[in-house]
């Protein structure tokens, strides 16, 4: 338990260390590479519950993980592409908080 | 192999196999960046080989564009100070960066004819990896290769028309008419 918790720990430190890092780049990096960056923190935060046991894996957030790590490498050759994965992204977000709230309701 | 063939088949690589480079192959890719061209001869470059895993680590997390986990990294800067006593302003600012461009092209050829892979990161924190590796202010760190074993072969991306781009003689005629 305590080699969990300290994994989640480091887990989070990295990934603090990776926004704080990404903050200061697209300071002056192509405007892209803000949306990029943000995909890319998701994909590392949806990693967060193989660190902490305390947080149970989802698989809704584990199929966008797989789509963002195979998709999000667009913005470097069609950033129209990018646009598009991006936009198709949200989508699914969108049909997935819509079927939960309607689950809840 | 032949020099058209690398250039025109070198991709850059995001995932590595986790078998350490040989210091043979490190010593060739640094013998290919010096021997880059470099503006007034400035040789601007210096280079920091990073193999300790832990080094490797914290430089990979301080570089968002960082991908994979390759067992080398090769930092190359500039001496800005010797730029500037070599060529002036020009030198600093812009010559000392064109020559380190001129050199990791160089490495990143020799890499990919060597059978290994590179990806060139720009993304990293100048200030934290100045702090991490303990850079003095004078040495500019220019840009990031990330060397290993490829352990995929990514697709071209496509490239822009060279009909498009070239003119003869003068901005605007086409030099390749179709």
């Amino acid at each position: 338990m305590e080699k969990e918790k300290s994994d989640g720990d480091k887990y989070l430190f990295d990934l603090a260390v990776f926004l704080a890092t990404s903050a200061r780049g697209c300071v002056e990096e192509p405007h892209l590479y803000g949306p990029f960056r943000l995909v890319d923190a998701l994909s590392r935060l949806i990693e967060l519950p193989k660190y902490a046991a305390c947080i149970k894996e989802e698989p809704f957030l584990a199929k966008m993980k797989r789509v963002i790590d195979e998709k999000k490498f667009l913005v470097v050759s069609d950033t129209e592409a990018f646009k598009a994965f991006l936009d198709s992204l949200v989508r699914e977000f969108a049909k997935e908080l819509k079927r939960r709230s309607l689950e809840t309701r | 192999m032949d020099v058209f063939e690398a250039i025109r088949d070198r991709r850059s690589v995001r995932k590595y196999k986790a078998e350490p480079v040989p210091d043979n192959l490190v010593k060739k890719l640094l013998e290919a960046a010096v021997w880059a061209p470099s503006g007034s001869n400035i040789q601007p470059w210096n280079f920091i080989v990073i193999k300790d895993r832990k080094v490797l680590d914290m430089v990979r997390k301080i570089s968002p564009g960082y991908f994979g986990d390759a067992p080398l990294a090769i930092l190359v800067c500039s001496d800005k100070e010797r730029a500037f006593k070599l060529g002036g302003e020009l030198g600093r600012d812009y010559l000392s960066v064109a020559g380190c461009a001129a050199a990791v092209q160089n490495m990143l050829l020799a890499a990919y004819a060597s059978g290994l892979g590179t990806c060139v990161v720009k993304s990293f924190s100048s200030t934290a990896i100045k702090h991490i590796l303990e850079i003095p202010t004078e040495i500019e760190p220019e840009l990031l290769v990330i060397v290993g074993y490829p352990d995929q072969s990514p697709k071209p991306p496509s490239r822009r028309q060279l009909r498009e781009i070239t003119f003869l003689n003068r901005y605007g005629e086409k030099y390749f008419e179709k």
